[in-house]
């Protein structure tokens, strides 16, 4: 009984090793490319980090830099050339500008709107929350093109508002909030309106505190969609390097994938990619918790 | 209790924004669609239905449907059952599980259009590490399991495997070939989808009690797949259900792949719905056929989401 139970057990883990390798395979090809020369990976050949030769890269000398800023180990190569061609930085800042916008007005929005729906007896009540529903069967790429029009005829296209402007209402944001005000206590906004306080403050001192860890939980599902978004932002951004968001600018490193040198590409796809990744592993009971979030509807 | 006008200023600005951003642009869209309206013209004409007699007639756009239609069939219940059995399988481990969980999330995680440029690179037939991984093993163990000559039917000198390695290591150019280029994108989305499901099973099966299994167990089911087929299936209805429903949404809007690996190609059999949308209207300027195309899409996603309510309603209660 024993020793057939370990041979079970033996043979889901070979199961899901297998699964895990085919997951991790772009991961491992990903940051290999952005260690290797482009010779090794070009003969695929060694192996995850390459031999770390030390070399002179003829595109750098091409590129106009002196030979001896030139020579160097491939992997430090890669990322220093990466972030000489493009400016990484500045696309980080633009996700990073991007997405706390858009969290910051979905609060905003959804806030007060919540609370009114969930605690505050009002004509038209039930009228709203059922919109609030309809809404939540819209899914907004859906209805990019007629967005991507009205942003057009009000020239905002090519702009911060325009990459923001059309996630400022998360009606997800506001059925989450009404649930969970659902539950809190109504003695506590009693009290709080005994003690002199006004509906805004109940919102902002009272509610708001209490709504943190579904707060956080939704952020993390805000901020991870927005992001890794590409399409919206393809639409919008046409030209100005200013305003890519990361995945603009990856779509950029990748441009000449037949000609250009492939490591210092990849180099730049690893970095914009590694700060959510790294955010995930560290806290990745709450990732799991704020991305499944819809799975709460 | 209170008779301010507070909760005014509190609903306003939603009921604001749901109109303009949400509600309005369905009926745009709706508008458009009936017209011959170009970004940046100063008039238009309404032309009836032209447009849709288009997108039902038009190779393109039969295509379109074609592709879609795939890739949505493929994608949604490969990772459902992917995700599911995962799921199970990491349920019952005795160690490691919370190892493989965030494996099978990483992509779910990860900047999709990252992911699919390593993939790129990955299935790519000279720089790959997946064709040469199939040409060195021409003649081997791989050769066998990859060119399934272990199922009685396949002659092992005719498989697909076989022929690649006596034609001088052909193997697929997967994204740039005609005959694989959808099933490799389905490959991706399959990748990047399950993990998420996985995780929606897993919250699933620890709602399962304890007691139903020793109960089917009393009443015979001793098999795994007897426990399963009695209990946990089941059980799993609801999650099934919201699963099903969520995935095909996702899936239907898939872009960033095709975007950027495919461009909708080789001769449009990737050439999926919001990638449609995209070309015609903001790279072709062609805004009212893609406001047609937008029109059927919501349908779509309107039918599937009311069908899911629907059946909630009526039979997954518990």
């Amino acid at each position: 009984m024993e020793a057939k139970q370990y041979i079970g057990e033996g043979w889901k883990h070979a199961i899901l090793i297998i699964g895990a390798i085919v997951v991790l395979l772009p991961f491992y090809m990903m940051v290999s490319m952005s260690l290797k020369s482009q010779q090794e990976i070009q003969s695929i050949s060694g192996g995850l980090i390459g031999a770390q030769e030390t070399q002179t890269f003829p595109v750098c000398v091409k590129t106009g830099y002196s030979e001896e800023e030139c020579t160097m180990k491939p992997y430090k190569y890669n990322y220093w050339f990466a972030f000489e061609k493009a400016p990484i930085p500045r696309y980080l800042m633009n996700g990073v500008i991007v997405t706390l916008s858009i969290f910051i007005i979905q609060v905003l929005v959804a806030l007060p709107c919540a609370y009114a729906l969930a605690k505050l007896r009002f004509y038209g009540r039930e009228f709203v929350f059922s919109m609030v529903l309809f809404c939540l069967l819209i899914p907004v790429h859906g209805i990019a093109l007629p967005l991507y029009v009205m942003l057009a005829q009000a020239g905002l296209v090519d702009t911060y508002s325009a990459l923001i402007l059309p996630w400022t209402i998360s009606v997800f944001g506001i059925f989450l909030m009404r649930q969970f005000f659902m539950t809190v206590p109504d003695e506590l906004i009693d009290a709080a309106r005994m003690d002199g306080m006004g509906e805004y403050a109940i919102v902002w001192k009272v509610m708001l505190p209490t709504a943190i860890p579904a707060l956080l939980a939704f952020a993390i599902f805000s901020v991870v969609a927005h992001w890794n978004d590409y399409f919206w932002p393809r639409m919008v951004i046409t030209g100005n390097r200013d305003l890519f968001t990361p995945p603009l600018g990856i779509r950029e490193f990748r441009g000449g994938i037949d000609s250009d040198e492939f490591g210092p590409m990849m180099a730049s796809i690893v970095t914009v990619t590694v700060p959510l990744i790294v955010a995930f592993i560290i806290a990745q009971k709450r990732f799991i918790e704020g991305i499944t979030l819809t799975g709460m509807k | 209790m209170h008779n301010s006008k507070a909760h005014l200023w509190f609903i306003a600005p939603a009921i604001i924004l749901m109109i303009i951003i949400l509600i309005f642009p369905l009926f745009l869209a709706g508008g458009i669609s009936f017209t011959d309206y170009n970004l940046g013209n100063k008039t238009f004409e309404w032309i009836g239905l032209e447009n849709y007699d288009k997108m039902f007639n038009r190779k393109t756009y039969v295509k379109m449907i074609w592709a879609t239609a795939t890739y949505v069939i493929v994608v949604v219940p490969i990772s459902v059952i992917l995700g599911l059995c995962a799921a199970m399988l990491l349920n019952s481990l005795r160690f490691g599980a919370d190892i493989y969980k965030t494996i099978f999330f990483l992509p779910v995680m990860a900047t999709l259009l990252a992911m699919a440029i390593a993939w790129e690179f990955t299935l790519h037939p000279t720089l790959g590490i997946v064709n040469s991984f199939l040409a060195n093993g021409c003649g081997g163990a791989r050769e066998f399991i990859f060119g399934f000559h272990w199922l009685p039917w396949v002659n092992s000198e005719q498989s697909w495997y076989a022929v690649a390695c006596a034609n001088n290591m052909d193997f697929p150019y997967w994204l740039k070939q005609k005959n694989t280029a959808i099933w490799t994108v389905c490959f991706i989305g399959i990748w990047q989808a399950f993990g998420f499901n996985m995780v929606l099973y897993l919250a699933g099966l620890t709602g399962i009690p304890r007691e139903l299994y020793q109960a089917a167990e009393m009443d015979g089911a001793k098999s795994t797949w007897e426990q399963f087929k009695l209990v946990t299936w089941p059980m799993l209805g609801p999650t099934t259900l919201f699963v099903v429903t969520i995935t095909t949404i996702r899936t239907f809007q898939v872009f960033d792949t095709i975007e950027i690996l495919t461009k909708g190609g080789p001769s449009k059999t990737t050439y999926v719905m919001m990638y449609a949308i995209f070309e015609k209207a903001i790279q072709q300027n062609l805004t009212s056929i893609g406001a047609a195309i937008t029109v059927v899409f919501i349908g779509f996603i309107l039918i599937l989401t009311f069908f899911q309510r629907y059946i909630i309603e009526k039979r997954v209660h518990y």
